[in-house]
């Protein structure tokens, strides 16, 4: 490896700040509270889940244009923002006083604890910088954020009201060319932290991140976090390695090739959203309901398929879409097909030194009716109680193509093979459906949990297919 | 009278500062030098013996200061009711998450470690987990009690109809957003200066002073703002200011206790869970003869509010509706759970709960409309407008709300529309209910309704008032200054509320009970109103002296002999107060109108005559009489009262709810802050709707709660909120019991979240009746999550299941 830094660079509010052993392996809202003396961001549930702590992040990777997203400070470790830029609450007054954003907050009444007000600022200033939005627009912006007083109302109207033309610019306010200039410079060279407990390697190839993480076996490798960030605050964590791969530049792309995405390792969620509103809005559709635009914007769709979780929201959609990951180790690269990936609960295919580097994943052909479900106690910033996908092709009222995901029902997300080997070639009819409801009741086995009991899931996994083909059969 | 002077939306008086970030918590203070953070050993169990406590490895790592238990507390036992809670566990843990030691340590790394190296021995005992179990065990809190009126049971025996049935209520999470948090600095000679987010400051300071064995002149405590309490800060915060407070002493520096999400809905308790058995006797017209109701609540391992929990639920069974023969008995258990504590409505929810449920289902029994059923039974005067308990309702408009709703919210015409929509099976269910509530304002126990205030005005004719209320956001301090800017016709922007401080308000009642604006409101007015009487006075006698002999005019001295206020600033006799006027920042005699002067002016006059400018004023609820015995007798001051019209669509496949539409019309009298009001109102009715719907406390067989953070206690997020909602407040002038004509807002809107839950009841009886031609009356407990829901549309499809 070249020159290697070891400290991390992150601007607060236009100032520059440099962080080495424990204060690096802080989390961004801790070290802004307790460190930096900038109280208004606020922790309340320290794992993602309610938006108190939002600030704004910007940065220049994978060759974007720098644009001031919310995220979750409470979960993020300041030696991952190496390269960033934050604004916090403290940073959206403007010199003449109040931004409109808190004006309009304030002659709304959108405040009455306080306490989760700072992060509803800094969630409605990202959302009326993008233009004016619709109620609905102006929800999907506010879908991070808990309030407990207002009944969100207030919070609403306080976002219509502002006028986005008059808004100041956050991104011309806090970038400049200089600041542009020392991050690209610094973000070229790898870095190594230590703490007295903690190493954070972050390599700028992924050949040195092979070499690391043959190294440093029982490290933690890091797309973006958003699990483990959780799992530290909560005291679950046990990693004392983390290999993060922030640095390199390869890692971000995402593109079309004919029929397929391919995604790289660090390209947000918010990102393959984007990206798959046209092509594949049912995808588009399903992210709308994936955790919060907070985690979105850290919040990797490689993070979402390595961390294997059984209810996983983007995993049925990848397997029916014949997703692949392409992995990098010591001895070379390999593509596995998504559902080879899954060996048990949480447990991948996997080297110890292999890294997944993208995915890919087909769009849908004309002619496949592809739609995806979550059922979940609430319907947004949720974890499913049952997920589920399916895709069916039909020629002239045969079918000729199924392929049947779900999620939720067992230590994995499964594809349903034996239900689609059984639906193929077959004409769709209610006694067809009734039958392949049954194999498919056979297939799952599903678990009582703090979201639901195993029947539930068990008629809620047979409402869903049945809706699904009584609607295909509808098309028909 | 001075005229009102400040705009009837005034901004919350920290609104400016909250979405700036600047306003500040307890957590946001500054950390001291040498200041330890302070972290709690928690018990796993349910309940077990403890055998032995070891801290010595704990006190070995480098960084922990000290680990105190139970032996290092002069006094173990607290309860606002019973005295019977241990600050810490002694011989026996008796729920999950009873903190049995503290910790303080130089950083939090050091502090997790310290919590994890405490060693303690248990032996596992049979814990009781459920109503049932605590009835077959007759583990009680408290005995029965009862209230009844007429001959429940032999008219229920008579009646020409009947249901019967059980209600299960389960609990509720504040989820305040502040988690609870105190520092406590030890002064010289042993004083502690406790800051807590407290909602009852002048209990916090007493619980330090007997757990620490100090004179209660030796604690302060201070509440400047609470990021939410919601009742659950009103007993549960002094605890955690104990426990700083432990560390503090035994360290002699300064100590900070901030929980995390998970340990504050591990270890502090929630809405009491409730299993109401009850008979219902009505006529053919659906008007209700008779109902006998047995309430158990669960009280969780200690007494805590439960008693007065249960109280208010026995108090609220009847709602809105005239019940001429009914008895209500009310039995709290003990279980081993937290300690189940207030939480808005107190118990308020449970029992209008039970009735509003009982009438949807009498409309489907006899296949009436459930608002005409409702209309039916609702009070009105003269011989159906007194309570089960015996207090006569005065200027009720409980009737007026419904025809005003019913017109408003076009509930006739989208009744027919749903019967049509209804009938298509492609159709996902829609419900449409129109509830009401009837909300008594008062403290159940007598003496908590007292307030005291004390107003300072300084020279430049600004004002400070400090009073027993504390602000969680609800509003209480824009309120206050109100009245008193009002008081003194002054700009809202010369009164400021200062920070809650028990070395200011003594004694005081918790802000709770949806009180605070009253007692100490009214308190503050006692207190504006003798210093006005004393400016006043003296502004009269001024006009009767040359300008230029004024006191202030000659700094004091060679003037006239110096005015005195006697009598006349005592009584109203002596002195016609409305002589002199108090309006847009001047003063003048009515006898004299171009003598017009600041009130600062008046203010230094009234200082270089030695008057006094300050005062302290004490104010208590007249006329209550409830007696607790004999469940009998004028129990509020008045009632807040309401009616909310919400639609729902059920998901058929899921069991998902959409709230479609709600319409409210509450009677808040003349609110003094339009806007606030409102935002109670929203606020409160999304609280309950989160309650019955999504929200729901998963506990294992163990007895331990899994459901404890966001990601899996899900309150209502901004998409859950009514696509339409529409919120009125009625002009109600009537209110002339309390101060300003206004009506308390904090916690009866809430209870209008159970239009949404028999909505969704209501949408269950529409797809029974497309399915099978006839309606039920089906059981649905609170929360109606979405598994409840889907269990009722398919009870076929989960019987196949569970015979699997």
């Amino acid at each position: 490896m070249k020159s290697t830094r070891n400290a991390a660079v992150v601007y607060i509010n236009s100032k520059r700040h440099e962080l080495r052993g424990e204060e690096a392996f802080m989390m961004l809202a801790d070290y802004l509270r307790y460190s930096a003396g900038l109280t208004g961001t606020k922790i309340v549930c320290a794992e993602g889940d309610c938006g108190a702590c939002s600030v704004l992040k910007a940065s220049y990777f994978g060759g974007r244009p720098a644009t001031f997203e919310p995220v979750n400070a409470c979960i993020v470790m300041m030696a991952q923002l190496d390269g960033c830029h934050i604004v916090t609450v403290e940073g959206l007054k403007t010199d003449e006083g109040l931004s409109p954003v808190q004006d309009a907050m304030v002659r709304c009444h959108a405040s009455q604890c306080g306490y989760c007000t700072p992060g509803f600022a800094i969630a409605i200033t990202n959302c009326v910088a993008r233009g004016k939005q619709s109620e609905q627009g102006i929800k999907n912006a506010l879908t991070g954020n808990l309030c407990r007083c207002t009944g969100y109302s207030p919070l609403i109207e306080a976002a219509m009201m502002v006028d986005a033309e008059a808004l100041p610019s956050i991104e011309s306010r806090y970038l400049s060319a200089v600041k542009h200039e020392d991050l690209q410079g610094i973000t070229a060279q790898a870095l190594h932290l230590s703490s007295e407990s903690h190493t954070f390697f972050a390599p700028t190839t992924i050949k040195d991140a092979v070499k690391l993480r043959k190294a440093h076996s029982g490290s933690r490798l890091l797309a973006s976090g958003t699990d483990i960030g959780v799992m530290i605050n909560k005291g679950k964590s046990t990693d004392a390695v983390f290999i993060s791969l922030h640095l390199i530049e390869g890692l971000y792309a995402i593109r079309r090739e004919g029929t397929r995405f391919h995604v790289g390792a660090r390209v947000t969620l918010s990102e393959v959203h984007d990206a798959c509103q046209d092509l594949i809005p049912e995808f588009a559709k399903l992210l709308n309901i994936f955790a919060s635009p907070q985690i979105k914007n850290i919040g990797t769709l490689i993070g979402n398929v390595a961390n294997g979780s059984p209810i996983g929201d983007t995993l049925p959609f990848l397997m029916v879409a014949n997703a692949t990951v392409h992995t990098v180790n010591s001895r070379g690269e390999r593509t596995i097909p998504i559902e080879s990936l899954y060996v048990g609960y949480r447990q991948l295919a996997l080297q110890s030194d292999e890294i997944i580097s993208s995915i890919s994943f087909d769009v849908p052909k004309l002619n496949e009716t592809l739609k995806l479900y979550k059922a979940s106690q609430r319907k947004d910033l949720d974890i499913a109680t049952v997920s589920c996908a399916f895709s069916v092709r039909q020629a002239r009222g045969t079918i000729t193509e199924a392929r049947l995901a779900v999620g939720g029902v067992g230590a994995t997300v499964i594809r349903l093979t034996e239900v689609e080997a059984f639906l193929l070639g077959k004409i769709l009819s209610e006694d067809l459906i009734e039958a392949s409801s049954q194999l498919l009741q056979q297939s799952i086995k599903p678990l009582s949990d703090v979201r639901g009991t195993n029947s539930y899931r068990r008629v809620l996994v047979d409402g869903l297919f049945r809706k699904y083909f009584s609607e295909l059969g509808g098309q028909v | 009278m001075s005229k009102l002077e400040t705009p009837l939306s005034a901004p919350h008086d920290s609104a400016v500062t909250h979405v700036q970030g600047t306003s500040e918590f307890v957590d946001d203070r500054a950390f001291l030098y040498g200041e330890l953070h302070v972290g709690l050993v928690l018990s796993p169990h349910a309940r077990a013996r403890i055998l032995a406590i070891d801290t010595t490895r704990a006190l070995g790592i480098p960084g922990v200061e000290t680990v105190q238990t139970h032996q290092d507390l002069s006094h173990h036992y607290w309860g606002t009711i019973f005295t019977e809670q241990p600050f810490l566990a002694i011989d026996e843990v008796k729920y999950a998450g009873e903190v049995v030691a503290v910790v303080g340590a130089v950083t939090r790394k050091a502090l997790i470690q310290g919590i994890r190296a405490v060693q303690v021995d248990y032996e596992l005992l049979p814990p009781i987990l459920s109503v049932d179990e605590a009835i077959a065990a007759k583990s009680y809190i408290g005995g029965e009690r009862f209230i009844k009126r007429g001959e429940a049971e032999a008219t229920y025996a008579n009646a020409p109809f009947k249901l019967e049935g059980r209600q299960v209520i389960r609990g509720a999470e504040h989820f305040y957003l502040e988690n609870q948090a105190a520092i406590v600095y030890p002064k010289e000679d042993g004083l502690m200066e406790v800051h807590s987010s407290t909602q009852h400051p002048t209990e916090t300071q007493h619980l330090v002073a007997e757990a620490l064995g100090l004179q209660q002149n030796e604690v302060i405590c201070i509440a400047k703002r609470l990021g939410g309490g919601f009742g659950g800060k009103e007993t549960q915060a002094a605890p955690f200011a104990v426990y700083a407070a432990l560390v503090a002493r035994a360290t002699g520096k300064p100590a900070r206790i901030v929980l995390s999400k998970d340990e504050d809905m591990i270890i502090t308790g929630k809405r009491n869970p409730f299993q109401i058995d009850y008979k219902v006797g009505f006529d053919g017209l659906g008007q209700i003869i008779a109902l006998d109701a047995k309430l158990y609540g669960d009280g969780g391992a200690y007494a805590d509010l439960s008693p007065a929990i249960m109280e208010r639920a026995m108090l609220h069974s009847d709602n809105a509706y005239f019940i001429p023969n009914m008895r209500v008995v009310g039995q709290v258990c003990r279980t081993n759970y937290h300690s189940h504590t207030a939480f808005r409505g107190f118990g308020g929810p449970k029992g209008v709960a039970l009735i509003e449920g009982i009438i949807e289902d009498i409309a489907i029994a006899l296949n009436l409309d459930a608002l005409d059923v409702r209309k039916l039974n609702c009070y009105r005067g003269p011989d159906r407008d007194v309570t089960h308990y015996g207090q006569k309702l005065e200027n009720n408009v409980l009737p007026q709300l419904f025809d005003e709703l019913e017109q408003s919210c076009d509930y006739r015409a989208r009744r027919e529309a749903l019967n049509v929509w209804n009938q298509n099976p492609r159709n996902h269910p829609r419900g449409l209910s129109l509830t009401a509530v009837k909300f008594g304002i008062s403290f159940t126990t007598r003496f908590l309704n007292q307030g005291n205030a004390l107003i300072n005005v300084h020279r430049d004719g600004t004002i400070q008032v400090s009073t027993g209320a504390v602000e969680m956001g609800q509003g209480v301090n824009s309120r206050i200054a109100r009245l008193v800017a009002d008081e003194f016709g002054l700009p809202l922007r010369s009164v400021k509320v200062m920070a809650t401080s028990t070395e200011k308000n003594a004694n005081t009642s918790p802000t709770a009970a949806s009180t605070g604006t009253d007692l100490n409101g009214a308190a503050a007015c006692v207190a504006a109103g003798k210093i006005k009487r004393r400016l006043a006075a003296l502004m009269q006698k001024l006009t009767e002296i040359p300008l230029d002999k004024w006191a202030s005019k000659t700094a004091g001295f060679g003037t006239m002999p110096e005015i005195e206020v006697g009598a006349e600033a005592e009584s109203s006799d002596a002195f016609d107060i409305d002589a002199i006027v108090f309006e847009s920042g001047l003063v003048y005699a009515k006898s004299h109108p171009d003598l017009r002067i600041p009130f600062s002016a008046l203010v230094s006059e009234a200082y270089f005559n030695r008057i006094s400018v300050s005062e302290y004023g004490h104010y208590k609820i007249a006329d209550l009489g409830f007696n607790k015995l004999t469940g009998e007798g004028r129990a509020f001051l008045y009632f807040s009262q309401g009616v909310a019209a919400s639609e729902v669509e059920v998901n058929q496949i899921t069991g998902e709810v959409k709230v479609l539409r709600t319409d409210i019309l509450m009677d808040l009298g003349r609110p003094i802050n339009h806007a606030l009001d409102v935002g109670q109102v929203a606020g409160a009715f999304i609280q309950g709707m989160g309650w019955v719907t999504t929200e729901a406390l998963f506990y294992n067989a163990k007895g331990q709660l899994l459901s404890h953070a966001p990601s899996t206690y899900k309150i209502p997020s901004v998409h859950d909120i009514p696509r339409n909602f529409k919120i009125d407040l009625l002009e109600n002038h009537g209110n002339h019991r309390n101060i300003k004509g206004t009506k308390a807002a904090g916690e009866p809107p809430l209870l209008l979240c159970f239009s949404v839950w028999n909505a969704i009841r209501d949408a269950i009886r529409y797809h029974g009746l497309r399915r099978h031609g006839r309606a039920d009356v089906v059981a649905m407990p609170i929360p109606a999550t979405a598994e409840t829901i889907l269990r009722a549309l398919k009870p076929e499809a989960f019987a196949a299941c569970e015979g699997l």
